[in-house]
């Protein structure tokens, strides 16, 4: 390895053969340069005479951003193989931080392509990217490699896990210029209970993602959603829950039909387990003087009487499809 | 029923020298023997395969366990049936798309234990600790108890040391039909031979690879004109629209061939797994449509149907088995106390007895 000073033009950065990062310069890596420059070299190799950076993108998008004109560089040996600088670059940053699954599928997919053996990517790169040493898993970031930019992008940048990403991959590419439209509206937490529940939907009615987006009872807050309306994104998470669990959405339901037409008395509290597993009530009352329990008591069981207890019970006992 | 495809055996080198692995290596002429240190090798050659799970049912590894026997670990939360597993086989050749094992073996080739003979001296260790009451074990857990035999003769061997051990009841449970080994053997009192049931429309969506219901039931009937006494599963039960027919007739069929003396007990249980099977399961088997019911996430993490439907489908099913006075023969599987207790008041009358259903216990 030399160290050498090099002129920053002279980088060939449309060669981006090494380059499999994601994380853009950040504003303090850019004040950073703005007053030393750049005081760690990055790592390069001559390919068709020019040199090609291995390892330091984010510094030289920093140097590059400040106006700098030269840049220290480790200059590897020119008859090193791509694989062998590859592995230097994925090794170089394995150290440093954690890699989002986004920039392990294009790691994944740099081995591949530098002809690294595929049971050697993974019996030996996977489990060190904490994935499934199997070929499935392989497959999928290959796939996954092959995605849009702002698609890696928000894998990365939400820190999507192998699960969301396995499902986001069921959709056909047109549903999923589509979908992301819609997840970019919606939490980390959301994107994925909204994919698992339109995936399910669609095995389950054999229906294209269009053709449920269409849906009477999904479309309105479909376009609410995507015109950017916060509130739009609880309904819809509703009217997916009630879709994928009718049974307990309906008992859910009725249950606080029936809660409601008791009218509880001021200071008591009624739970149930809305999975409805459990079949029991919890009855909470609070009382600070004896006056206090006798009117809760009373009203208790006034309502009793009318039966309307007997129905929350019924329906809390439930048996049926 | 298909074949047993095996496309290589894998031979753990301190067994080699063996005399059951030798008897296997000659049952199994013909195939690639390899002689490996443990099981990793194989492991790493199934999953290279874009369908490991499905790869990992094609491998055969030759073996010793260090023990055999375990207490069924049932379900948190669940009332067990205070079974115990033998599990001398590991992994099945079938395929059923909601086979737990899938997830939980992790890749474990088809795996067959050579020091059997072990288990002798554990089942009277098993014995000496002095356990009360009657008690049931089976091969049927971690495996499907026949679906080697043909290779193994377990079931044979397994007879053999249970034979005259009252108190312990061994339970053969299996989704194959009647096998060469099956013929063989001499009926025992403490030893059931159990089919695991579904609708035909089921086993041919779901359970890839095994017998057809008219060969279970078959075998069935023929183990019982030999004398031997005989059990149903149905678990998992699949909720669709229709089920309530398919069932009923596959519960007539039943009483159709097998007199109510000859059933030692009949189990329910619903559809339920872990989570991380539901990824794994949709990527094998595209076409099932049993992952996308309604769920509910139980307090142990896995996927059930809800409550309601659950004690439907067990009322339901009770129901088709009282029109033959059989359901004092029926047990739950893997359920809450709650819904056992259901069960038992309504079902039962108000029978409280939580122990496994022998009927003479009643
Ligand atoms: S027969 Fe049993 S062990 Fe075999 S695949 Fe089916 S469920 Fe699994």
């Amino acid at each position: 390895m030399v160290y050498k000073i090099i002129r920053l033009t002279d980088l060939n950065l449309e060669d981006n053969r090494f380059h499999f990062t994601l994380n853009p310069s950040d504003r303090r890596l850019l004040r950073s340069v703005s007053e030393i420059g750049v005081m760690q070299p990055v790592i390069v190799i001559l390919r068709q005479n020019r040199p090609v950076l291995i390892d330091g993108w984010r510094r030289v998008e920093a140097a590059r951003s400040c106006g700098l004109e030269q840049l220290p560089v480790l200059e590897i040996a020119e008859k090193t193989d791509d694989l062998a600088v590859f592995l230097l670059a994925f090794f170089e940053n394995y150290g440093q931080r954690p890699f989002s699954l986004a920039e392990k599928s294009l790691a994944i997919r740099k081995f591949h392509d530098f002809e690294l053996h595929p049971a050697e990517i993974i019996g030996r790169i996977l489990p060190l990217l904490e994935l499934p040493p199997e070929r499935w898993m392989f497959e999928l970031m290959l796939e996954v490699s092959q995605l849009e930019k702002r698609f890696l992008e928000t894998i990365h940048h939400r820190d999507w896990k192998p699960v969301a990403v396995e499902l986001l991959m069921k959709f056909t590419p047109a549903e999923r210029d589509w979908l992301f439209s819609l997840l970019e509206k919606l939490t980390h937490g959301q994107q994925r209970e909204v994919m698992e529940r339109l995936y399910s939907l669609k095995r389950k009615t054999g229906k294209s993602l269009d053709q449920l987006a269409r849906e009477e009872r999904l479309a309105g807050l479909i376009a609410r959603v995507l015109k950017g309306e916060r509130a739009a994104v609880d309904d819809l998470l509703t009217v997916l829950r009630r879709v994928s669990s009718p049974l307990i959405s309906r008992l859910n339901q009725a249950i606080a039909e029936e809660i409601r037409q008791i009218g509880l008395p001021e200071r008591v509290r009624l739970d149930y387990d809305p999975s409805l597993e459990k079949r029991v009530l919890r009855l909470t009352l609070e009382a600070a003087e004896q006056g206090d329990l006798k009117r809760a008591v009373d009203s208790l069981a006034d309502s009793l009487e009318r039966g309307y207890w007997k129905r929350l019970f019924q329906l809390l006992g439930y048996e049926g499809e | 029923m298909v074949e047993l495809r095996i496309k290589k055996v894998w031979v753990d080198r301190k067994v080699e020298a063996d005399d059951f692995t030798r008897q296997l290596l000659d049952r199994l002429a013909g195939r690639p023997v390899e002689v490996v240190d443990s099981a990793e090798p194989v492991r790493e050659t199934v999953r290279l395969s874009s369908d490991p799970v499905g790869e990992s049912k094609q491998h055969l590894f030759i073996t010793a366990q260090p023990s055999f026997i375990r207490p069924c670990p049932c379900t948190p939360g669940c009332l067990g049936c205070g079974y115990w597993t033998i599990d001398l086989d590991l992994n099945c050749p079938f395929d059923c798309s909601y086979c737990i094992l899938q997830d939980y073996l992790g890749l474990q080739p088809l795996t067959v234990a050579v020091n059997r003979e072990q288990l002798r001296g554990e089942l009277e260790e098993f014995i000496r600790q002095g356990r009360s009451g009657l008690i049931r074990l089976g091969t049927g857990e971690l495996a499907d108890s026949l679906a080697l035999d043909g290779l193994t003769q377990n079931s044979a061997f397994l007879m053999d040391i249970f034979r005259g051990r009252e108190k312990l009841w061994l339970e053969l449970k299996s989704k194959s039909g009647w096998t060469q080994s099956l013929r063989l053997l001499a009926p025992a009192e403490n030893v059931v031979l159990a089919w695991s049931l579904n609708p035909q429309v089921v086993i041919d969506y779901e359970e890839k690879g095994t017998a057809s219901l008219e060969e279970r039931l078959q075998a069935a009937a023929e183990a019982v004109r030999q004398g031997h006494r005989v059990g149903f599963h149905f678990d998992p039960i699949i909720h669709y629209q229709g089920w309530r027919e398919d069932y009923a007739q596959v519960v007539e069929s039943i009483f159709r061939r097998i007199p109510l003396e000859a059933i030692a007990w009949v189990s329910l249980g619903s559809l339920r797994f872990p989570p991380g099977l539901l990824s794994l399961a949709r990527r094998r088997f595209p076409e099932s449509q049993i992952y996308e019911h309604e769920f509910i996430r139980s307090a142990e993490g896995k996927y059930r149907y809800p409550r309601p439907l659950r004690q439907w489908l067990y009322k339901e099913m009770a129901g088709m088995f009282a029109e033959f006075g059989a359901e004092g023969r029926l047990y739950l599987c893997m359920e809450s106390v709650e819904v056992w207790q259901e069960f038992l008041d309504k079902i039962k009358r108000g029978r409280r007895n939580f122990a496994f259903p022998f009927p003479w216990q009643c």
